[in-house]
């Protein structure tokens, strides 16, 4: 037994200023938010009496409801975008990229998330505008006679954009899974009978769930709490819960609405993502 | 040299070595042999100072090693990964230790790395990168850099298990060369019975975290004290039997033999097992004498293997075969499953277990 | 052609990828101050201008020294937990290894508004460290990601070979443990410092008098005559993120060969 106390005392030795920072500057802060949530503002001070008024507020002002809906709607359409459109491109890599040129596949997509996020916001914008690189691209080539509108200052705006952001995001570790899929398998399975379409269904995409399931995680939780992309290119109805959290604490300076809403956003996230796992759950549990 | 008492490892709840008693006397090469996962490592790790002892006593040269970091332990180790450091050179690899003695200068420090690269044959590889080596010749800078040292006590991890047969039978040879030329203890963990059988002085076989039997090759082949001990080591028939008289037994389908106190193991009561190793036995072939003991019984089986043929033989229709190795020798013809065969067994070379 | 189809797919997904970071050089250099088509010809004043914007200057400062800092911190926390993850076992370690790497699936708006109230509460005022603080919290996970396969690649057996060899515990990681994960301390210390350096969210809400870089670049997008030379910044932004990343893979390539890995896959 002494043997074990030796190694766990030397693990959490070394694990413990990382996990005091942690608690610290994120436990603490997080378990602040949730009191602020249950506490009024009352002018330039806080009331400090518990009470349930800002989730009421929250539940019965039709706003809240719509942005919080509008965020998981717009962040559900994002994830599903860009889950679909990375996909093929991992696959791709995967499997018909010589293996020595797989490293510079893999660079060519990476490069163009090493610019700046609002830089790249902004210059959606530009291509999306009215006057912007798309339509007048278009109108010079003919195609349209006046500018498309439907594309920004609306949510498509934002679901293009962020598909655009999250790119390299969804493309690793759907890639990463794929990579791990032992080719013998999928000989094995067309040995067995399968075609390349239904070896595809039947095995390659469900031995690369997991790295899908990674994929729409590390899209879905970041997108909820973007609010560059909303006010950028959103236009009014493209705006999103963070938009107003942001606001409730540095307009408003109603930092227990911002907390309410920063706890609700976190609680609908935990929970679509819960049930997301729940509903794959046997394709992770293999591994 | 190496004394340990009653060693005791838990692993939390898990019972990884149990009760560990043994002698090891300096220059001996002492081998640990049982299956995959019976702890020989734990107790090798422990030599080391790798792992701590739940329980028992180590010394090494009568000295207790409970206190004596890993680092400070007269005895040094070969990894089975080999554990060559990637970032250094062969030479580097093989003075690593030396660097920390004071007492040693860097052309002194020199002059012990090409002997010691030198002594395992490979003089001239000083400057290469670790990296650039084969299995056999990592194992070779491993064994120069624990060498280099002077330890008391080598302890070596597997040390061949990643080479191939070629190679593994060659350092074997060398192994053994080396060992009897710098005559220290050498203490050796595999799973090889025929590694074990050809490089040791003495073998502990163990099994479950015990030692079951601990002697010398020969002993442990011919008297092996159990039958998982017999099992492990070698090939093994096994044959019913039951005790008839004082040194009188009855092997069912071999008959009634006096079998000597010494073959008969502990815990052999009315109702025993007789084990006979296949090349104890032998088909007699046309015109060779029948002697005092044989049985008749029918081939039902048989594998060529190029210097020897071993056979499937039936003594009594309706039970288990016993398996007979024979040498393949000019004019000896290869026979045929479903012929009969007469075969002669001696008495001296069966062995009791209990039932 | 084996997978043509999925060829050109991945060639229009690129063209995707690369269209709003192909606008950066080309208005970067447009002699006009409206960023659209059709371009009005060649011109470097904008970076010119660059250098006469002194509160550019200071924001960028701010940023570089905010991105060190964090990068610094991140690194040495990252080094003691991925070790203690990947080589110790310890009472509570998953609970607390998932508590380290929450802030990788939190909304950073969380993060943010959850440091600002704190701070707000215990009337600490904001300054870059406090961005620091933030900062470190997010990019302390990645950092351990790296690190830890860095040190998972790692045959446990060969510090203790080291230790065998008389070296102390201490001496082992020193000579062999840091050499080989060194390549991983770098790409740690150089993906932290290009998050602090890109990172907006939490340094808008939490900076102080002196802005982030980002943050000021924020400010300037309300203000289309600054966008030329925003756009001009942004193309000296990229071209430094790419010599760091160069290097970053330079200093990956280099510890693979130096031990005689195979190359997996790029970088990150
Ligand atoms: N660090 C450890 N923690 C828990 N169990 C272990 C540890 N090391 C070894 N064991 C267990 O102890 C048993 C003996 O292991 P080992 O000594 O490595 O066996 P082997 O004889 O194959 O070398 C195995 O069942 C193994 O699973
Ligand atoms: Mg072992």
């Amino acid at each position: 037994m002494a043997a074990f106390d030796a190694t766990a005392r030397r693990g959490l030795l070394l694990v413990s200023p990382t996990f005091v920072y942690v608690l610290l500057l994120l436990a603490a802060p997080l378990a602040t938010v949730f009191a602020f949530s249950f506490w009024t503002q009352d002018f330039l001070s806080i009331d400090y009496t518990v009470t349930l008024k800002n989730y009421q507020e929250a539940f019965s002002d039709p706003i809240y409801r719509t942005l919080l809906g509008r965020s998981l709607l717009i962040a559900g359409a994002v994830t599903t975008v860009t889950v679909i459109l990375a996909f093929p491109i991992a696959y791709f890599v995967s499997f018909h990229v010589a293996p020595e040129r797989k490293a510079l596949w893999i660079f060519l997509i990476t490069i163009p998330f090493w610019t700046s996020y609002l830089l790249r916001v902004f210059l959606w914008k530009v291509i999306l505008g009215f006057n912007g690189v798309l339509n007048s691209s278009l109108i010079g080539v003919g195609l349209i006679d006046e500018p498309i509108t439907l594309i920004l200052y609306n949510a498509n705006a934002v679901v293009i954009t962020l598909a655009h952001a999250f790119a390299p995001f969804t493309i690793l570790p759907i890639y990463v899974a794929l990579e791990r899929v032992d080719r013998s398998l999928l000989e094995a399975a067309q040995d067995l009978g399968e075609t390349r379409v239904s070896t595809f269904f039947r095995v390659t995409l469900p031995l690369a769930m997991p790295g899908v399931i990674a994929a729409v995680l590390i899209v879905f939780i970041p997108t909820i709490g973007d609010y560059v992309t909303p006010r950028l290119v959103g236009g009014p109805d493209g705006l999103m819960i963070a938009n107003m959290i942001q606001t409730q604490f540095l307009k408003l300076n109603n930092a227990p609405m911002g907390a309410t809403l920063a706890v609700l956003s976190m609680c609908a996230v935990t929970l679509v993502s819960l049930v997301f796992l729940m509903l794959n759950r046997r394709y992770l549990k293999t591994s | 040299m190496i004394g340990l008492t009653n060693v005791e490892k838990y692993y939390g709840d898990y019972h990884a070595l149990r009760g560990i008693t043994a002698n090891i006397p300096e220059g001996e090469f002492f081998s640990l042999l049982g299956p995959s996962g019976c702890g020989k490592t734990t107790l090798l790790r422990a030599i080391a100072g790798f792992e701590h002892l739940s329980g028992g006593s180590l010394t090494i040269d009568g000295q207790d090693m409970s206190r004596i970091a890993p680092h400070r332990r007269p005895t040094n180790m070969v990894f089975q990964s080999y554990a060559i450091f990637p970032h250094l050179s062969v030479a580097e690899n093989v003075g690593f230790g030396l660097r920390k003695r004071k007492d040693i200068n860097r052309d002194a420090r020199q002059r012990m790395v090409d002997e010691a690269l030198d002594m395992v044959g490979l003089s001239g590889y000083g400057s290469r990168r670790a990296h650039a080596l084969s299995g056999g010749q990592r194992q070779r800078v491993a064994l120069a850099r624990a060498l280099i040292l002077k330890p008391k006590v080598l302890l070596l991890d597997e040390p061949l298990s990643a080479l191939d047969k070629k190679m593994r039978e060659q350092m074997q040879a060398e192994l053994r060369r080396l060992q009897r030329q710098i005559g220290i203890t050498f203490v050796l963990v595999t799973h090889d019975q025929e590694e074990a059988l050809i490089m040791s002085d003495r073998i502990a076989v163990m099994f479950d975290g015990q030692i079951a039997q601990m002697d010398a090759p020969q002993t442990l082949y011919r008297r092996p004290s159990t039958r998982r001990v017999a099992e492990f080591i070698g090939v093994m028939n096994f044959l019913p039997a039951a005790r008839v008289g004082d040194e009188m037994f009855d092997v069912a389908g071999l008959g009634k033999a006096f079998i000597d106190r010494s073959q008969v193991m502990n815990g052999a009561g009315t109702d025993c097992v007789a084990g006979l190793r296949p090349e104890t036995l032998s088909i007699l072939f046309d015109g060779s004498d029948v002697p005092d003991h044989s049985f008749e019984g029918t081939i039902t089986d048989r594998a060529y293997y190029g210097d020897m043929t071993y056979y499937d033989v039936v003594i009594t229709p309706g039970t288990a075969p016993v398996t007979i190795s024979m040498k393949n020798r000019a004019g000896r013809p290869i026979l045929e499953p479903n012929t009969k065969a007469t075969v002669a067994w001696d008495p001296r070379s069966l062995i009791i277990f209990g039932a | 052609m084996k997978g043509g189809w999925l060829r050109i797919y991945a060639i229009v997904y690129l063209i995707f990828l690369y269209l709003p970071v192909a606008l950066l050089p080309i208005f970067a250099f447009n002699d006009g101050t409206i960023i659209a088509f059709p371009l009005q010809g060649f011109t470097a004043k904008w970076f010119l201008e660059l250098a006469a914007i002194q509160a550019l200057h200071s924001a960028l400062w701010n940023s570089l020294f905010i991105a060190l800092v964090t990068a610094t911190l991140s690194t040495l926390l990252a080094i003691g937990a991925a070790r203690a993850s990947t080589r110790y076992k310890f009472p509570g370690k998953a609970p607390i290894m998932g508590a380290i790497m929450l802030p990788l699936v939190l909304p950073e708006i969380i993060v943010a508004v959850a440091l600002l109230v704190v701070l707000l509460q215990l009337g600490i005022g904001l300054t870059s460290w406090t961005v620091i603080a933030g900062h470190t919290l997010i990019c302390t996970p990645f950092a351990i990601a790296i690190l830890s396969s860095s040190f998972q690649g790692l045959d446990a057996s060969v510090e203790e070979a080291a230790i065998d060899l008389g070296e102390t515990r201490w001496g082992a990681f020193r000579t062999i443990t840091l050499p080989l994960v060194a390549p991983g301390i770098i790409s740690a210390f150089l993906i932290a410092f290009t998050i602090s350096l890109d990172e907006f969210i939490i340094a808008f809400f939490l900076t102080g008098a002196e802005p982030t870089l980002p943050v000021y670049l924020w400010s300037q997008l309300r203000f289309p005559t600054r966008i030329p030379a925003v756009m001009a910044l942004g193309t000296l932004l990229l071209l430094a993120s790419l010599i760091i990343l160069s290097i970053a893979e330079y200093a990956r390539r280099r510890g693979i060969a130096r031990t005689g890995g195979k190359d997996s896959g790029g970088f990150l």
